[in-house]
């Protein structure tokens, strides 16, 4: 913002936008274009693409099946979603408050997962979480249970592994936003009589908001399209939508009910998407507003 | 409302815009890409088959490790451009789609000097059988003392969660449903008694994969202990140390042929034939017949060797004999049966 006169809540319209345009491009040609292909195989009725019709989304909504599929996906990543937040945003703080010399370290730590293909990470928690696994293992031998407990091809491992999985994309952005928080509006609150929750509740989180919203966006979609995960952890007994569209493109070689389910959850998720941000933005006017 | 937009057309602007980005870059030395199954396949191939090729030609190959119905899939959206990959890896029923729809060529007899030492079964127009994929019961020899003798084992309530199954995606799974419901008295034309099977058999099963590659895994961390398997992925895990062992149940053996396919606008066509020839060549054969791949060969050259005397066919003439499905019949119902199994299937 070289103008001086640009207000914060304009948009910083300046001569650097054409800065834009080889990114904006690619999106064109990498996204948009390739979706308005999708579109036109989804409004096709038959899997020959012969008829133009919108058969293919009364098959989808007509049919209980397919929504609880949408339904259960939303459901896992809202989940999944959840847990990274009450284990990031502990990690975040720590971080965010931590020693200089110790926040590369930490962070570092938080990154490490990324390091490694998700494939990899996810046949590792295959060996944790299997019947002889590391997990069952350690519960037997504190004699927690006597039997092994299914973890492999249960809603609650899928949950797990993506938690972990996708945690470095809640971790970031909090610790991003936690650590520009002056410390010394904590310090004021307590001043001013207001004990730790309420600090945490009135100050730390409405501050904390973009972050947190950038998170659960940045996670949320991530789990709900975890393709690798929800398959291998999961098994082919948990459908989700990723599974679905695979099965319908590949197995089935159904194109235009494929692209039907994958318009369908892209608008799904998309909805998902506005709805956080729209909470964010609330939040953060509560907050200005404070 | 009828329209003349056709799926090639829909796919000809996709695959446009994909023919900007320079997906496969000529390398000095040429290199030959191609498509494998994972497992035993993929491992054989790299070991053995790649090595064998480019000590013929000189040129390299580079792996594309997938399932026979994402080979069709990526070939399908592909058609009119360049092949995404030059020789195909395909399980029977696939054949039949893949010649219809335009996907392969007939093979260059004339070009494959070793074509003519299979056996006459094994030489089909579209593409030559290199081995014989048979399916029966894996187990478990650590935990399941009794080595089992029939599918119905598979329903003995000892083995609850015990149990794994692949999805339909798979040959695998696709002929042990079509297997399991002629045991119990369907047809290729009527599932519904392998559907009631599957049903009966579910408490049991605690895993079905949807991927096969995990498959492996899961007998590796002892996940599943009992489960219908191919004859060739058990004999490659035994070699690894996994605990796993092969029993030809009391119905019989079911098997079907796996061939390679030249892949129509292929853009090495004429090292694809040398790579599906060599593939054919009977010292090759004899190299991919020993453990730990113990692939059956289609060479008639080429002995049987111990495990497969043992424990799949005594001669030849036994192979021909192994019990197969009538595709051509199943193929259309394919759809359909992969969406009654996920329904049947989900939790």
């Amino acid at each position: 913002m070289r103008r001086g006169n640009s207000s914060p809540t304009l948009l910083p319209v300046s001569d650097e936008w054409p800065l834009a345009l080889p990114l904006a491009a690619l999106f064109v040609v990498c996204f948009v274009a390739p979706f308005f292909v999708l579109l036109a195989l989804s409004l096709h009725a038959d899997a020959d693409m012969m008829t133009f019709s919108a058969a293919q989304y009364a098959k989808f909504f007509g049919d209980a099946f397919n929504l609880s599929i949408l339904w259960s996906t939303l459901w896992l990543a809202v989940r999944a979603t959840l847990v990274c937040l009450v284990f990031g945003y502990p990690i975040a703080w720590v971080c965010s408050r931590a020693p200089a010399r110790w926040q590369s370290a930490l962070v570092f730590v938080v990154v490490l997962p990324i390091l490694t293909s998700v494939v990899v990470r996810t046949f590792a928690w295959i060996v944790i979480l299997g019947r002889e696994g590391v997990m069952n293992d350690v519960l037997r031998a504190l004699r927690i249970v006597d039997e092994p407990v299914p973890l492999l091809f249960t809603e609650t491992g899928v949950i797990a592994v993506l938690a972990q999985v996708q945690m470095p994309l809640m971790v970031l952005p909090l610790f991003a936003t936690l650590s520009r928080i002056d410390p010394n509006l904590g310090d004021a609150s307590a001043a001013l009589g207001a004990g730790a929750w309420r600090t945490f509740f009135r100050v730390t989180l409405p501050l904390s908001a973009p972050g947190l919203v950038a998170g659960c966006i940045l996670v949320f979609s991530a789990c709900a399209t975890a393709f690798v995960t929800q398959t291998l952890i999961g098994g082919a007994r948990l459908v989700y939508m990723p599974l679905h569209i695979y099965q319908q493109a590949i197995g089935a070689n159904n194109w235009p009910f494929a692209a039907t389910i994958s318009v369908v959850f892209t608008v799904a998720v998309m909805i998902v998407l506005y709805a956080l941000n729209r909470a964010g933005r609330m939040s953060k006017a509560y907050g200005d507003d404070r | 409302m009828a329209s003349h937009v056709s799926r090639r057309q829909i796919l000809a602007a996709g695959a446009g815009l994909f023919a900007m980005l320079p997906f496969r870059a000529h390398a000095q030395s040429k290199t030959l890409v191609v498509a494998t199954f994972p497992g035993t396949w993929n491992e054989a191939h790299r070991n053995l088959l790649a090595p064998y090729f480019k000590k013929r030609t000189g040129a390299s190959v580079t792996q594309s490790i997938q399932l026979a119905t994402e080979q069709l899939a990526k070939l399908e959206a592909a058609k009119g451009g360049r092949a995404p990959f030059d020789v195909a890896i395909l399980d029977e029923p696939q054949v039949y789609d893949a010649a219809k729809q335009g996907l392969i060529d007939e093979y260059p007899v004339a070009k494959s000097p070793n074509f003519k030492d299979l056996f006459p079964a094994y030489q089909d127009k579209w593409g030559p059988k290199i081995s014989l994929q048979v399916i029966g019961i894996g187990y478990n020899p650590k935990k399941i003392k009794t080595p089992p003798k029939s599918y119905d084992d598979l329903l003995n309530p000892a083995y609850k969660g015990r149990v794994g199954l692949t999805a339909l995606n798979s040959q695998l799974g696709m002929a042990f449903l079509a297997e399991l419901n002629r045991i119990k008295g369907g047809s290729e034309t009527n599932f519904d008694p392998g559907f009631t099977a599957l049903k009966a058999l579910l408490p049991n099963v605690g895993a079905v994969a949807a991927n096969l590659g995990a498959y492996a895994t899961l007998w590796q961390q002892e996940q599943v202990d009992i489960a219908p398997y191919n004859f060739n992925f058990v004999q490659t895990l035994k070699a690894k140390g996994v605990p796993v062992e092969f029993v030809v149940p009391e119905t019989g053996l079911v098997g079907w042929t796996t061939s390679l396919h030249l892949t129509r606008n292929a853009v090495e066509p004429d090292l694809a034939v040398a790579y599906i020839d060599s593939h054919l060549a009977a010292d090759m054969q004899s190299e991919m017949e020993k453990p730990p791949y113990d692939i059956i060969p289609t060479n008639s050259k080429v002995p049987l060797s111990p495990a497969i005397v043992d424990t799949v066919a005594r001669t030849p003439a036994d192979l021909s004999k192994i019990r197969g499905f009538d595709w051509t019949k199943i193929n259309p119902q394919r759809t359909a049966l992969i969406e009654r199994f996920n329904r049947e299937i989900k939790l």
